[in-house]
């Protein structure tokens, strides 16, 4: 019998593809012969934007690539500018980073358990994910108004100091996240049908996922012991007690592991900073800040310079975002905008590899591997 | 001892002393038979207005028991803790446009959500709600209802083949895929049951399974053919179609499989059809494993109304079921599936039937 | 000795100068040598290309490779000069996977050309786009305009005709 190729559009509008992302699949029956991947229908020229904003006005664009988890990308982008200007940033400040950072990453963590959980078919998860999520972003609305989109880092430090009864929330709400982890796992890991979906589906060995350049978690799922806040320590991460999350195994299984493993690391480092919080400045004042103003609300403080010029020079600088390696290539002129800003997404690059998860598997198969490498659109088209 | 719902009309008719004054009129124009097919026919009525209301609990059930699962609420506005969301989504979906896509076959489009109804409805004929409460004793009633169950991926294939879409033809050859490697098992496990009745009348099924060992465990045919009733369960969660094994729909790989391009009034026959076929599955899995309407016989009250309670409950304890699975279960790959069929699912149901033969013919059950 | 120093004593011809960029190690390379110092510098253990960047000096392009070595845990930045005229320079595609697609983004949004690259077409913004918008020279007053056609293609236009509805 002659069999034709079929050649299957899926997407920009599927619900499984995150988003807008296209796969143009040629298809043998149910088995994916190859893959092709188009995108770009969420992009926004952010790179060009960069280029027109001042140092400071960038940052609320930061939050839109990755929405998820807009303060690790607030924080990539300011963490370059502080390098290239090196500006010291108070160690209190620096706290407040990471903690925000962490409990940034618990909420992307939960989302990808959800969403991945979900294109599986099982609907629970999502749900439940969600609302730890909630309780999450109330924590981030006390400390600075908004639930997705921060813009809360400030070069130099941060935007506004914790307020009344933020740690004892925190601690509440690590107390609590606790146990539903431990929900999570009795829902998901055990089930039989979970782990034939998972095990031995899109299996990529570690040469291999460096070569395709994956990133941050996806990467550790293919035994690769890396992790930016370990080889590079940034922030205050040298002073902190955890571990980065390997696992050998490569597979699809392998590399949700990791993120549940990474939530309780998380929660882990965010019991520490909230045990440890230290006090003093939230934003530098030796060098561009300016001392605190009389009559200000609160005697901490300081203003950064809205119009702030640093040297001529360029920097390119690594942050572990929860998705991967998140990097920004700034480029100063010596003016106030930013002569070039790059933004090396974890997304787009961890997508690089999933043509090479999928081809020979089946559209199931597909929708695993991709709910598991963890890519938001937005990151992606920029 | 009444046989049917019709005989039970006649006989409360007649209880109440009006059946033969009706009978007489009728016979004075030489029309019995209109009589005959008038109860027939509001038997019919009766029973698909029960069955439409039951589908449309059943998908307000559905979202609530989702919503608890979940830590939700579910439906809250519309009526007492949204009791009338059935409606307002019916009214909602009359009034959509109904689209036809430009390459579809319109006839067989059109045809397909109506198809899909009718084996759900017409497995309902022999199927036995209480003592006596059946429109017809079949005496190859299981058989007939495997028959017709087996229809509802023709529909499918229909939709899926008319609509014009990869994913719409994708969604239908997995559901004859699907529907042949579960029938099989699905017939060969009840053959088991059928073997230790001797017939294959839904109503010689349920009254073998009357009485009871040692005065407390109901000898129902779950406990005499455990495996089976789990390769019967099994190839019945995957003739309804519903997670695990919802190939057809499976929304995250085919967006909504043979249905994707149905909308509208067609939508909602699908929808329909889906919980009517549940429904009747789980009436099918009672009757032949859990013991249909028997239970303690309560005095005072007719048997055929606490046989009918006891029906209903124990359908809704498998419907309960089917829709926890829903809620915690991912979805099985299609290849998956068919692996389980053919090389366990069916071997397994050989070896049942031939482990029951055996032993009936030793005598030893 | 840092990575760089390294590579310029390995490959003297290929690397103009080295450097520092904040506390990265850098290495100019001359641009006909790149495929063959991207061949030495993935042999020095550099196993993840971590970015490349394309930028746009009005009198030249720069394309700057970051590196990173899982196995040694550093850093290396190689940096290529290219003419303002016909920028191109080999792609390295053959030896990072990754490479692909950053280079099909540099060239979509920045403009320049990597030869030897196996698929080198627009990624982010669809194809028949008038120009790359990260050059400075980026004409950003004239709107353009997409719809996908019956095949999935892209279509565009600058007055918008595209957008009317065809039968």
């Amino acid at each position: 019998m002659e069999t034709d190729e079929l050649l299957l559009n899926m997407g920009p509008v599927h619900p499984a593809t995150h988003g807008v992302l296209r796969f143009k699949l040629r298809m043998d029956g149910e088995i994916i012969r190859d893959c092709e991947i188009v995108m770009g229908y969420l992009h926004r020229g952010t790179e060009k934007l960069g280029e027109m904003k001042t140092y400071l006005q960038f940052i609320p664009y930061t939050d839109r690539l990755d929405y998820l988890s807009a303060m690790p990308n607030n924080y990539a982008y300011v963490k370059a500018v502080e390098e290239l200007a090196d500006i010291e940033v108070p160690l209190r400040a620096e706290y407040i980073r990471v903690l925000t950072l962490e409990l940034n990453r618990i909420i992307n963590h939960l989302v990808f358990m959800g969403s991945l959980i979900l294109d599986l078919g099982a609907n629970t998860a999502i749900m439940w994910g969600f609302r730890e999520r909630e309780k999450a972003l109330q924590l981030y609305e006390m400390l600075c108004g908004a639930r997705m989109t921060f813009s809360y880092m400030r070069i130099g430090g941060v935007r506004e100091d914790l307020p009344e009864g933020f740690i004892p929330k925190l601690n509440d709400f690590i107390k609590d996240m606790e146990k539903r982890i431990v929900d999570y796992e009795q829902l998901i890991n055990g089930n039989e049908i979970f782990l034939l979906r998972m095990k031995n589906i899109g299996v990529i060995n570690a040469d291999e996922a460096i070569n395709y350049g994956m990133t941050g978690p996806s990467l550790r799922g293919s035994g690769v012991n890396y992790d930016i806040r370990k080889l590079e320590p940034y922030s205050i991460y040298p002073d902190i007690d955890f571990k980065a999350c390997v696992r050998k195994e490569c597979d699809s299984y392998a590399r949700y592991l990791v993120r549940m493993d990474e939530m309780k690391e998380s929660l882990h480092i965010l019991r520490q900073v909230a045990d440890t919080m230290p006090a003093g400045d939230i934003i530098t004042t030796q060098k561009y800040g300016i001392a605190p103003m009389t009559g200000a609300p609160s005697a901490v403080m300081t203003y950064f310079p809205r119009i702030f010029t640093p040297p001529v020079g360029e920097v390119y600088t690594r942050t572990e975002a929860p998705k991967g390696e998140l990097g920004f290539y700034v480029v100063s002129d010596g003016t106030t905008k930013p002569y070039r800003v790059k933004i090396r997404s974890p997304s787009f690059c961890n997508l690089v590899a999933l043509p090479k998860m999928i081809v020979g598997l089946k559209i199931p198969d597909l929708i695993a591997a991709f709910g598991t490498i963890d890519i938001v659109l937005g990151d992606v088209d920029r | 001892m009444i046989a049917n719902a019709y005989e039970l009309v006649v006989y409360i008719l007649s209880a109440i002393g009006i059946y033969d004054p009706i009978n007489g009129f009728f016979q004075n124009y030489g029309m019995e038979y209109l009589l005959r097919i008038i109860i027939i026919v509001v038997e019919i009525v009766v029973l698909l207005v029960f069955v439409l209301l039951t589908v449309m609990f059943l998908s307000w059930l559905e979202r609530k028991m989702f919503a608890w699962v979940q830590s939700r609420y579910g439906p809250m506005i519309t009526g007492p803790h949204g009791l009338f969301q059935p409606i307002a989504d019916g009214i909602k979906l009359v009034g959509k446009e109904d689209i036809i896509p430009a390459g579809a076959d319109r006839w067989i489009f059109t045809l397909a959500p109506f198809i899909i109804f009718v084996p759900a409805l017409l497995v309902f004929i022999p199927l036995p709600f209480g003592d006596s409460l059946i429109i017809s004793d079949l005496r190859i009633g299981l058989l007939y209802i495997i028959a017709i169950s087996a229809l509802s991926p023709v529909s499918i294939l229909l939709a899926g083949w008319a609509s014009n879409n990869k994913y719409s033809l994708m969604g239908a050859m997995r559901a004859v895929a699907q529907d042949i490697s579960y029938t099989i098992p699905l017939a060969l496990a009840a053959i088991a049951v059928v073997l230790y009745v001797g017939s294959l009348s839904t109503v010689d099924i349920v009254r073998a399974q009357e009485g009871t060992w040692f005065d407390i465990i109901p000898r129902w045919f779950i406990f005499v053919q455990p495996l089976a009733f789990i390769l019967f369960l099994i190839a019945s969660i995957a003739e309804m179609g519903r997670i695990p094994f919802d190939f057809q729909e499976s929304e995250q790989e085919l967006v909504a499989g043979f249905y994707t391009e149905y909308s509208g009034m067609k939508f909602a026959m699908y929808f329909l059809g889906e919980y009517a076929h549940m429904f009747a599955v789980s009436g099918v899995i009672v009757t032949v494993f859990l013991g249909g309407w028997t239970g303690p016989v309560l005095p005072f009250i007719p048997v055929q109304i606490t046989s009918l309670v006891y029906f209903i409950i124990k359908t809704y304890a498998v419907i309960f079921f089917a829709m926890w699975l829903r809620d915690t279960v991912p979805r099985m790959r299609i290849d998956q599936l068919l692996n389980l069929g053919w090389k366990i699912m069916i071997p397994l149901a050989l070896l049942n039937l031939l482990v029951t033969s055996f032993l009936l013919t030793a005598g030893v059950v | 000795m840092n990575a760089a120093e390294e590579l310029k004593q390995a490959m003297p011809a290929a690397v103009v100068s080295t450097g520092m960029l904040i506390d990265k190690p850098l290495a100019i390379i001359k641009k006909e040598e790149i495929l063959k110092a991207a061949g030495k510098v993935k042999e020095m253990g550099f196993d993840n290309l971590s970015v490349i960047t394309g930028i746009d000096y009005r009198d030249r392009f720069e394309v700057i490779y970051n590196f990173f070595s899982y196995k040694k845990k550093e850093n290396l930045v190689l940096k290529v000069v290219l003419d303002h005229e016909a920028p191109s320079v080999d792609s390295v595609a053959s030896i990072w996977k990754v490479a692909d697609w950053l280079e099909r983004e540099t060239y979509d949004l920045v403009g320049i050309k990597f030869t030897g690259h196996p698929n080198l077409v627009r990624i982010l913004l669809p194809d028949g786009w008038n120009g790359h918008p990260l050059r400075k020279d980026y004409d950003m007053e004239t709107e353009q305009f997409v719809t996908m056609g019956e095949d999935g293609e892209d279509i565009v236009s600058t007055d918008g005709s595209n957008l009317l509805r065809r039968r």
